[in-house]
């Protein structure tokens, strides 16, 4: 079920009328929650439920177990096996085509004869994000950080919760599960909240992703474009893949703030950075986190010397790359990011008057329902920078360009699309549309912009909240024209669905 | 337990739900009356490359020209035919302007457009060259949106778009997207067209800067080629025909083509059949004058799609058509 349809809004309707009805029974509210967002995921494919229902029903079973052994070496192997049968179902369903296709390709290569069948599988919505959060749990326990529930519904409702299901934010089972214990407050506030969320997430969605999509696709569709245009195109992208994210990231916060539920902040103004790690920082801060707290520590974090410090580093980002998806760009992605916080990293050492952070890009975990778009701790590097204005802006120009070309990385379909793409950069041709494609562009990218801009000056990520009451209306109501206005029956489903 | 609390008075809602609707409502308000107060400029929804090519024809048929030679017909007659080309190579000083449209539409909504060009420049027009694709003579029917379209813009009045959802419709969607939106911003186009025109309104330019004429920049794959090779004239279509004939004024001459098919594409006897469907066709119609040089079929080459020409193709499809009309012309 797309959020981005009349589906889930008659969907969410209703569930909205049973959840008032409900609102005297816990036990019987978590149990909706979990029949309902069973419903939104079967929506789409109803086989694959019961992937969903097992990796629950796998980690409820494993914390339970890691909770009641004593013994170091059991425990580690109990939760070894969780992990393996979790990444192996990921790992089938996402990996085993691209493996079994690059394996062959490079046996052909060799002039080594090999028979490698690919089964070319439905990749299930959403596996990566509810088994990274599964696992978090797991892990979680292992650790000590988070008590195993007994409450298997609570369970249930935690991995499977419908605002976050499929394209997260990852929640981390120390800050939503517990939300499924006590009595919830919904206040004003928390309603307002959610409206303005809900809108502003649709907005990104329906009227700035899906109208610089086409954009994207006549440069990136394109045999041969200049390099201005790859250089229009590629910025047209990284605004897209933003609103389409942190669009559905703003619907599910705002969604889970109408049932009184608190879902972590997921993008954190992510270009204005003004280094790689403050982008890692802004960016899929649920996702980094995850990385950082799971993958970056494990493997010894900063604890093992310089030289495994940027090996861990590139490994994460590498993992993280293969994240997204199971093909050779987004491989190099990772190690283009791999590579850049590297030598940043080499950078601030080398510069003492940077403050220099010895963590992974995230040292800090957002604060849920932060109004500060840096985040406390978050601001140190900022405020170095932000002595130097000239200095400030030349760090932010460079970590865009850096960004930037990470996209097209990731937008180009293949190795020889990114080869021709990087080789137009370098010639120069606009073909007789451009003033329509700028036109364009300005009008879908500046709205983003100037909210972005205001939330960065005013230090609130719901600046928007601080206005009189009339003009949040008219705000809201222009929003919900723009909406309304550019509302297809032909739906673009959300990029993240894909990973 | 109790599973929740609603912290705020049932009095919150009307005013954090109700604001932003009343504004939708007021918008939708503001939109219908200013339409039909005519307040906001006349509709021309060229939303899509369908509605900016049919919509540029009629605004350009409307219009002041100097055009005395007319093209009329289905889209191979917009994309095989470049106006300018034909304009410089026929004998004398003659002006040409194409009004081939989509295949979407029917004779009468082509006479509709050749009365308007009439009415917009009386004493101009001489001659009228009809063409249209073996698969458009098959097909009877119009789509009636089109239709409707080529009448509502004539009108200047709005029209429902059918993409749109009737709580669009309503809340004056069409309205906005017909009379503000389609003027103010420029549509991407998609697919090849996108990456050849760009935008609507660069088609648009470029109709207009080829009086009328576009090149479609697809190239032709047999494999993927789709359609029935049966030609046939519809019964239908000596009705339609004679409304056609109708419509030209006395003294402008008429003469009809057909375009071609690629070779590979058409049954073994296509060119026989041509021949015959052609001086059928033309009878119904009282022309003045068949084409009947203009090949029936072509090597697949020149072809972007069953029915269309690619660049090089319509090259050389106009200097023949050229030739064709030269004779009738060197008459007149």
């Amino acid at each position: 079920m797309l959020f981005n349809s009349g589906v889930f809004l008659k969907f969410f309707a209703a569930f909205l009328l049973l959840y008032f009805l409900l609102r005297h029974h816990l036990q019987a509210r978590n149990v909706l929650i979990v029949v309902a967002s069973y419903l939104f995921y079967g929506w789409w494919d109803y086989r694959f439920l019961s992937l969903l229902a097992f990796s629950s029903l796998l980690d409820y079973g494993v914390g339970l177990g890691l909770q009641r052994l004593q013994d170091p070496n059991r425990r580690k192997l109990l939760l070894g096996f969780s992990m393996l049968i979790n990444l192996s179902i990921l790992g089938f369903f996402k990996y085993y085509d691209f493996f079994a296709q690059s394996l062959a390709a490079l046996m052909t290569e060799l002039h080594i004869p090999v028979r490698l069948q690919t089964l070319n599988l439905i990749l299930p919505v959403g596996i990566s994000f509810y088994t990274f959060q599964s696992m978090s749990y797991a892990i979680d326990v292992y650790r000590g950080q988070v008590k195993a529930t007994r409450n298997l519904v609570n369970f249930l409702a935690f991995v499977s919760f419908f605002p976050q299901l499929v394209a997260g934010p990852i929640e981390r089972a120390r800050h939503l599960l517990p939300q499924f214990e006590p009595t919830l407050k919904i206040t004003r506030p928390m309603l307002e909240e959610g409206l303005w969320l809900c809108l502003w997430g649709m907005f990104q969605k329906v009227v700035l992703a899906d109208n610089l999509a086409p954009l994207v696709e006549m440069v990136y569709g394109h045999s041969n474009p200049g390099g201005p245009m790859v250089i229009l195109g590629t910025i047209a992208f990284a605004f897209q893949i933003y609103c389409d994210f942190a669009g559905y990231s703003d619907i599910a916060r705002g969604s889970a703030k109408l049932l009184g539920f608190d879902i972590m902040v997921n993008f954190n103004l992510p270009y204005a950075a003004v280094n790689l790690r403050d982008f890692w920082r802004r960016w899929h801060v649920s996702f980094s986190t995850w990385l950082r707290d799971y993958l970056y520590i494990s493997l010894g974090g900063n604890r093992l010397g310089a030289l495994r410090t940027h090996f861990n580093i590139f490994v994460t980002m590498l993992l993280g790359g293969l994240w997204h998806g199971a093909a050779w760009n987004f491989v190099l992605w990772g190690l283009w990011h791999g590579a850049g916080l590297s030598v940043h990293r080499l950078w601030t050492k080398r510069d003492k008057t940077l403050r220099h952070d010895e963590s992974f890009p995230l040292p800090l975990t957002p604060r849920p329902s932060s109004l500060s778009p840096t985040g406390g701790e978050g601001q140190g590097e900022g405020a170095v920078l932000r002595t130097n204005s000239a200095f400030r802006f030349l760090a932010w120009l460079a970590t865009m360009l850096f960004v930037l070309y990470g996209w097209l990385l990731f937008r180009a379909g293949s190795f020889a699309h990114i080869v021709s793409l990087t080789r137009a950069l370098g010639t120069f041709s606009l073909p007789v549309w451009t003033q329509s494609y700028c036109l364009n562009l300005a009008v879908f990218t500046l709205p983003l912009a100037a909210m972005q801009i205001w939330q960065a000056k005013t230090n609130n990520l719901l600046a928007p909240l601080t206005l009189p009451r009339w003009a949040q209306a008219l705000l809201q109501g222009v929003l919900l024209i723009a909406i309304v206005l550019f509302w297809e029956k032909e739906k673009v489903p959300f990029i993240y669905f894909q990973f | 337990m109790k599973s929740h609390e609603y912290d705020f008075a049932l009095a919150d809602l009307p005013e954090l739900f109700g604001w932003p609707l009343a504004t939708v409502v007021l918008f939708a308000a503001a939109m219908h009356l200013g339409a039909s107060l005519n307040v906001l400029p006349s509709p021309r929804p060229t939303l899509d490359i369908d509605r900016t090519i049919l919509l540029h024809q009629a605004q350009a048929s409307r219009s002041r020209h100097t055009a005395d030679v007319l093209l009329i017909g289905d889209s191979s007659c917009l994309m095989n035919v470049s106006a300018n080309q034909l304009r410089a190579s026929l004998p004398g000083e003659h002006q040409v302007l194409n009004l081939g449209t989509l295949s979407y539409l029917d004779l009468p909504a082509y006479a509709r457009l050749l009365q308007a060009y009439v009415a917009a420049n009386p004493g101009r027009l001489q001659t009228v060259v009809l063409l249209m694709h073996p698969e458009a003579l098959r097909r009877a029917s119009p789509t009636e949106y089109h239709v409707a379209l080529l009448h509502s813009f004539y009108a200047a009045t709005d029209l429902r778009d059918p993409a749109s959802s009737m709580l669009v419709s309503c809340l004056g969607g069409d309205i906005f997207k017909a009379r503000l939106l389609s003027r103010a911003l420029p549509l991407p186009l998609t697919g090849n067209y996108g990456r050849r025109y760009g935008f609507t309104r660069d088609l648009w330019q470029y109709l207009s800067e080829n009086n009328g004429s576009a090149v479609d920049p697809g190239q032709f794959d047999r494999r993927s080629a789709s359609g029935n090779a049966e030609y046939r004239l519809s019964p239908k279509l000596e009705l339609a025909s004679q409304a056609f004939k109708a419509a030209v004024p006395a003294g402008v001459k008429l003469y009809v083509g057909i375009t071609p098919a690629p070779e590979s594409f058409v049954m073994p006897n296509y060119r026989q059949q041509n021949s015959v469907m052609l001086r059928e066709w033309g009878q119904w119609l009282q022309a003045d004058g068949v084409l009947e040089k203009l090949p029936a079929t072509m090597p697949e080459k020149l072809f972007a799609t069953t029915t269309h020409l690619n660049e090089s193709g319509a090259r050389l499809y106009t200097r023949l058509l050229a030739e064709s009309l030269e004779k009738y012309i060197l008459q007149q």
